[in-house]
């Protein structure tokens, strides 16, 4: 991290990051998980819904009533986690330190790899469905296409939440 | 792939009185990378590694080491380790 190729964004994003304000949401590896689980929770409703509006079987208001609503706590998820992880995946690289690098590296791997295995399983069931004789490969093409950006999208976060370690104590006495 | 490095960062930091956040913004890292430092969680790169002991003004193998360090009382008394 070499502050002096900083631009202003970054150091408003650095700050954002590493503001300590929602602490008590994300203090411990519990407490992540369940804002994780809540992320992933959310994250499958929105996309459900608007699933739900897009092959054309619901009400053309409601969903996205309902898809507006959810959105906030979704937001608030979203931050928690970010802040979590003191902005790992959302700070540009040359606001990361070497450790933070090699960690945004870890993660990216490991939801490369989680998100691989979704796709793989996700694959063998249309095909699965396409060889019974069903639809499944037509009528339900473009909604797991966006379900599965979503989770290309998403996997690196909440791998980001849920391997981040808990914060070092300041066990000196010295100020952090 | 991980060799554990030894080091005595939070015993010199804490005597030299110098805070996470002090000696981070020195050596241009996180003060959170400094403190996974200290507890063995994180080898720090060479570059690092002879930046902090620049910023304290020690030889690097004094602060970080292969093999365990000896308790500071051992060294500064010469008790023999048994």
């Amino acid at each position: 991290m070499t502050t002096t190729r900083l631009t202003r964004y970054d150091r408003s994003m650095l700050r954002l990051m590493n503001d300590r304000r929602a602490r008590p949401l994300y203090a411990t590896a519990p407490r992540r998980r369940l804002v994780v689980g809540a992320h992933l929770a959310l994250s499958a409703a929105i996309g459900a819904l608007v699933a739900y509006s897009g092959l054309g079987a619901g009400e053309p208001v409601w969903p996205f009533v309902a898809v507006a609503v959810l959105l906030l706590p979704w937001m608030v998820a979203t931050g928690a986690i970010n802040a979590a992880t003191r902005g790992l995946l959302e700070l540009r690289e040359r606001a990361l330190d070497e450790r933070q690098s090699a960690e945004r590296s870890r993660v990216r791997a490991r939801a490369h790899r989680a998100t691989t295995l979704l796709l793989a399983a996700i694959a063998v069931v249309l095909l699965v469905a396409g060889a019974a004789g069903g639809k499944a490969l037509t009528v339900y093409a473009a909604p797991v296409v966006v379900a599965v950006l979503a989770v290309h999208w998403l996997m690196p976060l909440w791998v980001a939440g849920l391997t981040v370690q808990d914060e070092p104590a300041d066990s000196d006495g010295l100020t952090a | 792939m991980s060799e554990h490095v030894h080091n005595r960062l939070a015993v010199v930091r804490t005597e030299r009185k110098v805070s996470r956040q002090h000696l981070a913004e020195a050596v241009g890292v996180h003060y959170q990378t400094i403190g996974y430092i200290e507890r063995g969680q994180y080898n720090p790169s060479l570059d690092l590694a002879l930046k902090i002991a620049k910023f304290f003004g020690l030889p690097v193998e004094a602060l970080f080491s292969l093999e365990p360090f000896r308790p500071l009382t051992d060294e500064i008394y010469g008790r023999k380790t048994s």
